[in-house]
């Protein structure tokens, strides 16, 4: 079948400058591998830029951005916030509940009414809408309205949210789920039971680049060695683990390390592990690359990942990964580069970290394996083609 | 306060490296290391509590602190070597010491194993507790599970209706 021509992507967020999630800035790519393959793509989003509050921050309407045709909506104001985190809260906890209580949870999650309304009438316009990630009330009301067009983008997590029924249904009906990486599809096969044919792994490009280890040491007059990390920070991400393994580290081993951090949140370190970091918050892409390459490791401390897109980023500078175990795909990562080692706990992070600083030979065949993984595997023209074939299933 | 240095362990070039048994290597290094007692450090219990696949759920969360509390709770109450590190009077410091642990061992050792038995008796009750709470959960999960299919299935409903024709 020939690949479709005019379609849809749906996602709650548009990445427009600074980093917005990991799954937004995806789809968005994806969007643009579409644009550039000459088909006809219209993203359709909400007005929301911050994921805390999902405040209606963009005007409505209709944009051109990078050649990409985008829809903003507003997000609903008439959400029942208090009900959405009674039964989120059972949810997380791994508590069961009742088909009556996902479905009040997925009304008064990040929904958008008007985008639905616009999928309802000009749906049938699109051959395919892509939409993603699963864990939103509008993804879940998105999906329902055409399901024989849905191509799922589901950034699947091992978590208590995917176990239930509702999403359940979801994935059943979409016609195609598209993948980030083998083990997020394994876990939807475990979940789910559909049949491989229909969930092909597509990922996402890493655009090749080449960084100055030096650089970022050098501006920011740093003397000792560093560990990086890049991204959200946030608990679920895995931050504050990261900052009592470190402090921990330096006490225990009384080795001078510092920790380098990107991206957006809060973060709210040991007094004794404070004056050691170095806290960018949002940076330019050179910037960020520069800092990767310097770096002793790229810690990734997250257990909930579905692609690693950092951490990829940090393999295509040079530098290897230490990961936490528990995320099945970026250990997936550091074991098929290997670009990277993994830990299930303190004593082995310990370890891995000490290897890593004694030991500049490895640490630089680790970084050069993962550099050569990311250029054979993610390539872009490489995704745009598994894209392609994927929406003409 | 004690630090560590970890001597390298591994010697990898450059070529062929298989990070999956390196890190088994790890892994062994780490299995030794403990047990010979270098990571039974309090600091490394704390930093712990931060580790969420000791936390994914409610049941995983409640066993990781049990096990915990199960490691922690008996004070060690038996003798130990009493030594002295500065040479000078060290044989004459040994033994003041050893008059002094004889004179006070009657009554730390009756303090500490009446809090050991206090602890004992609190874990296993809360052990007991626990257990009747979950057993108790699953219970009505199953039963809530088996309403909502019953509800979501028609056929049951008319099944049950034909098999009670006067109800």
């Amino acid at each position: 079948m020939p690949p479709p021509r005019k379609i849809a992507f749906v996602s709650p967020r548009f990445p427009e400058g600074a980093t917005i999630g990991g799954a937004e800035t995806l789809l968005r790519t994806l969007a643009g591998y579409a644009v550039a393959a000459g088909l006809d793509v219209t993203f359709l989003t909400t007005c929301a830029r911050n994921h805390f509050t999902w405040a209606n921050e963009v005007p409505p309407g209709t944009r051109t951005i990078d050649g990409i045709r985008v829809h903003f909506f507003p997000v609903d104001s008439d959400r029942d916030i208090e009900s959405f985190l009674r039964v989120q809260e059972r949810i997380s906890r791994g508590t069961k509940v009742t088909l009556d209580d996902e479905m009040l949870w997925l009304k008064n999650n990040v929904n958008s009414a008007a985008l639905i309304n616009h999928l309802k009438t000009e749906g049938a316009t699109y051959e395919r809408i892509i939409i993603g990630p699963y864990l939103f009330g509008l993804t879940y009301f998105a999906a329902a309205v055409d399901p024989r067009r849905t191509v799922l983008v589901p950034c699947l997590h091992d978590e208590a949210f995917a176990y239930l029924e509702s999403f359940a249904s979801m994935f059943r009906d979409a016609r195609t789920i598209m993948f980030n990486s083998a083990p997020e599809r394994d876990l939807a096969a475990r979940l789910f039971g559909e049949p491989m044919e229909k969930m092909p792994v597509v990922g996402m490009g890493i655009p090749p680049f080449d960084a100055a280890p030096d650089a970022f040491a050098r501006q920011n007059k740093l003397t000792t060695p560093y560990v990086i990390y890049s991204g959200r920070r946030e608990p679920l991400k895995g931050t504050p683990l990261l900052l009592a393994y470190l402090d921990t580290f330096r006490q225990r081993t009384q080795r001078q390390i510092k920790l380098v951090l990107t991206g957006s949140g809060q973060i709210e370190p040991p007094p004794s592990l404070a004056p050691h970091i170095v806290d960018l918050g949002f940076v330019d892409e050179p910037t960020k690359r520069n800092a990767m390459a310097g770096a002793l490791a790229f810690c990734h401390p997250s257990v909930n990942e579905s692609f690693g897109i950092v951490l990829l980023e940090s393999f295509m500078a040079g530098t290897p990964g230490l990961v936490h175990a528990g995320s099945a795909v970026l250990q997936h990562q550091c074991r098929a580069s290997n670009g990277g080692l993994w830990f299930r706990n303190y004593p082995e992070f310990e370890e891995s970290l000490s290897l890593l600083c004694d030991q500049p030979d490895l640490r630089r065949a680790l970084g050069a394996a993962g550099r050569r993984y990311v250029q054979s595997e993610f390539a872009p023209p490489r995704i745009t083609e598994k894209l392609l074939t994927a929406l003409a299933g | 306060m004690t630090t560590t240095t970890t001597t390298p362990i591994f010697t990898i070039g450059a070529e062929g490296i298989d990070t999956a048994k390196l890190v088994e290597e790890i892994r062994q290094a780490v299995a030794e290391k403990t047990a010979a007692g270098r990571y039974a450090d309090a600091r490394i219990a704390r930093a712990e509590r931060m580790n969420l696949v000791n936390l994914k759920n409610e049941e995983e969360f409640i066993d990781f602190y049990l096990a915990g509390l199960q490691d922690a709770i008996f004070v060690d109450i038996n003798d130990f070597e009493i030594v002295e590190r500065r040479a000078r009077l060290g044989s004459l410091l040994v033994a003041l010491k050893k008059t002094i642990w004889k004179l006070l061992k009657f009554y730390t050792y009756r303090l500490w194993s009446q809090q050991n038995l206090v602890n004992g008796l609190l874990l296993s009750a809360l052990e007991t507790t626990e257990h009747r709470h979950r057993t108790r959960i699953k219970d009505l999960e199953a039963r809530i599970a088996g309403l909502e299919k019953e509800i979501r299935n028609p056929k049951s409903e008319i099944r049950n209706k034909s098999e009670f024709p006067n109800e």
